[in-house]
């Protein structure tokens, strides 16, 4: 008898599960059409055992000529999209191995990264790549394509990038290139 | 409302007299009778050219100012005179006119009055106040003459401007997609970039982009003053500082013929050098297309009812998108001025590039921004702070212009 009621609990206890679950996954889908974004700790379950290095491709300027250049670097593939989005910005602030240059102030931090589900992602830059930057039209586009591309080109699911400083929307880095509407990678500007 | 009735003919004042009682007694009525009237009042606007032309008048209210509207079946020769608080409309015909009103209720206009002269009408506007002030300015399709009445006297009084018209900003960048930009009187447009605290690029030896900007753009300003009989604006003439969307509005607002914004570049490799003239990417404007078909779409709405609030989001909206439409001609203005600038710098052809530059999204008009060389780049900036080379990149950018002008001008 005892054991009888323990298995209807079991079940119930599971069916309470279930619920949540289901309950949860579909919230999950309403809810980026208010916020807009995913929040990054999203899709946590997906990848145990996908845990070998992948390589991914970041895009340098270089002092040789006005295209960006292609740098292949391996990492640790990361849990979710936006964890992944993370990684590869930091890898582009970390700077070239193979001596291209560095396309972003120094002293920038990367404060948040968030991917939509329309696949626009916000990268959120601390001031000082505003504030540190050199200025200058091709400045600015080598700053913002090193970006934009190694993003778009190593993560098929990000259509676009917008970019956002000290967590809020600005003109320009510094007079130039319009930073209000979100950018889509342009490859024309890639060394062969 | 009110009205003093004139010598308007018998039948038009019978339909007028009638479509009052029918607003008068809306709910009263079935709506199918009330679709009946507007529509038989349509076909009488629209299918008397044959029998005889039609005026119609309207007026509305926004928050600053009352709109009148003559509308009529075909081109209107008019002239407006003020005296206290009464204005004046005579309107020449050579044959009579049919006229029409619509009901209005006005905090300006007081009264509308109609007489009849020898092969002209006069409409007699009464307004609240002998203090106002007025606009007029001409609208094609249909024929329209759009007379605002500022209540105060806050702007210029008794300016009739109704030969060189004064546009809406909506109405205006509607108007400007629509005809052939070269029919406007010439205007160059020149924005020397950066100003005030906002250095732009900074040279080794502590040049700074802006009086760069400054002391060329000025340079080809003379240049154009001195050799075309155009008018010349410059978005700053002195150190100060001018936000992105300003600039783009003074081009608009002066109906540029031509929009030239200089910059002197600046990039992260030290080797950078030459000059590069760059056009709005396409790319940005992709976002910006999609609003522009949606905007046609529902054009009927910017024309009529833009309510006071509303308008500067409207304009906001049409200024945003309006380099879209001069994409290709933008394009053939940064060849001739880059060809110009490779001829003086002795560079190989780079080509035009292009790029979501801030400064060009909004203008009405074919658009570019010239780097005219690198000031990272310590010997460009050197030659770069000789008055005599400014002069020379003026003279270039200058060449281009007038070859583009002339490949445009019909």
């Amino acid at each position: 008898m005892e054991k009888k009621k323990l298995v209807v609990l079991a079940a119930l206890v599971l069916l309470l599960a279930v619920f949540m679950i289901l309950y949860f996954n579909l919230g999950g889908n309403e809810k980026p059409k208010s916020t807009q974004f995913i929040p990054s700790s999203q899709d946590e379950s997906e990848s145990e055992e996908l845990k070998n290095p992948v390589a991914i491709l970041l895009f340098f300027p270089s002092e040789h000529d006005s295209l960006l250049h292609r740098e292949e670097r391996e990492i640790i593939p990361e849990s979710s999209l936006a964890k992944q989005a993370k990684r590869i910005v930091l890898e582009l602030l970390d700077g070239s191995r193979q001596g291209y240059l560095s396309p972003i102030p120094p002293e920038t931090r990367l404060r948040e990264l968030y991917v939509t589900r329309e696949g626009v992602a916000y990268v959120d830059f601390s001031r000082e790549i505003m504030d540190k930057h050199l200025s200058g039209s091709s400045a600015e586009m080598s700053t913002i394509y090193s970006v934009v591309n190694s993003l778009c080109y190593n993560l098929k699911p990000i259509k676009k990038v917008f970019i956002l400083i000290d967590g809020g929307e600005k003109k320009t880095l510094g007079g130039h290139i319009d930073l209000t509407s979100p950018f889509q990678p342009i490859y024309d500007i890639v060394a062969k | 409302m009110s009205s003093d009735a004139g010598s308007i003919p018998a039948a038009s004042k019978i339909e007028i007299d009638d479509r009052e009682k029918l607003f008068k007694n809306r709910r009263g009525i079935p709506k199918c009778a009330l679709a009946f009237s507007l529509l038989f009042s349509f076909l009488t606007i629209h299918s008397s050219p044959q029998s005889q032309p039609i005026l119609r008048v309207s007026a509305q209210d926004y928050e600053n100012y009352s709109r009148l509207t003559i509308q009529s079946s075909q081109p209107l020769s008019t002239s407006i005179e003020k005296s206290d608080s009464f204005l004046f409309v005579k309107i020449r015909a050579n044959s009579p006119f049919r006229i029409q009103r619509e009901s209005f209720r006005s905090r300006f206009i007081k009264s509308l009055g109609w007489s009849q002269g020898r092969e002209s009408y006069t409409l007699t506007i009464r307004t609240e106040h002998d203090n106002f002030s007025f606009d007029s300015f001409k609208l094609p399709d249909p024929p329209r003459l759009i007379i605002d009445i500022h209540p105060d006297g806050d702007k210029e009084p008794g300016r009739d401007t109704s030969e060189t018209p004064v546009d809406r900003p909506s109405l205006e960048t509607k108007r400007r997609r629509t005809n052939p930009p070269d029919l406007d009187p010439e205007c160059i447009v020149i924005d020397p970039g950066h100003g005030g605290l906002e250095a732009g690029a900074k040279g080794k030896f502590g040049t700074l982009e802006k009086d760069l900007t400054l002391a060329i753009g000025m340079e080809l300003a003379e240049i154009v003053r001195q050799t075309r009989a155009s008018n010349v604006v410059l978005t700053r003439d002195r150190d100060v500082d001018i936000s992105l969307e300003d600039r783009s509005a003074i081009a608009n607002n002066n109906k540029a013929t031509v929009f030239i914004s200089i910059h002197v570049n600046g990039s992260y490799r030290k080797g950078a050098a030459g000059p590069e003239t760059y056009f709005l990417s396409t790319d940005a404007t992709d976002e910006e297309a999609r609003r522009l078909a949606f905007m046609e779409n529902n054009s009927e709405n910017l024309d009529n009812n833009i309510q006071a609030e509303d308008e500067d989001v409207i304009k906001m909206i049409l200024w945003d998108m309006a380099q879209t439409a001069y994409l290709k001609q933008s394009s053939q203005l940064a060849e001739d001025i880059q060809n110009e600038l490779n001829l003086l710098w002795g560079t190989r052809n780079r080509g035009i590039k292009q790029a979501p530059f801030k400064v060009l999204t909004g203008v009405a008009c074919p658009a570019v921004l010239v780097e005219v060389a690198f000031l990272s780049n310590p010997q460009e900036e050197r030659k770069l702070l000789t008055e005599e080379f400014q002069r020379k990149i003026a003279d270039a950018i200058y060449a281009g212009l007038s070859k583009f002008l002339r490949e445009n001008s019909r």
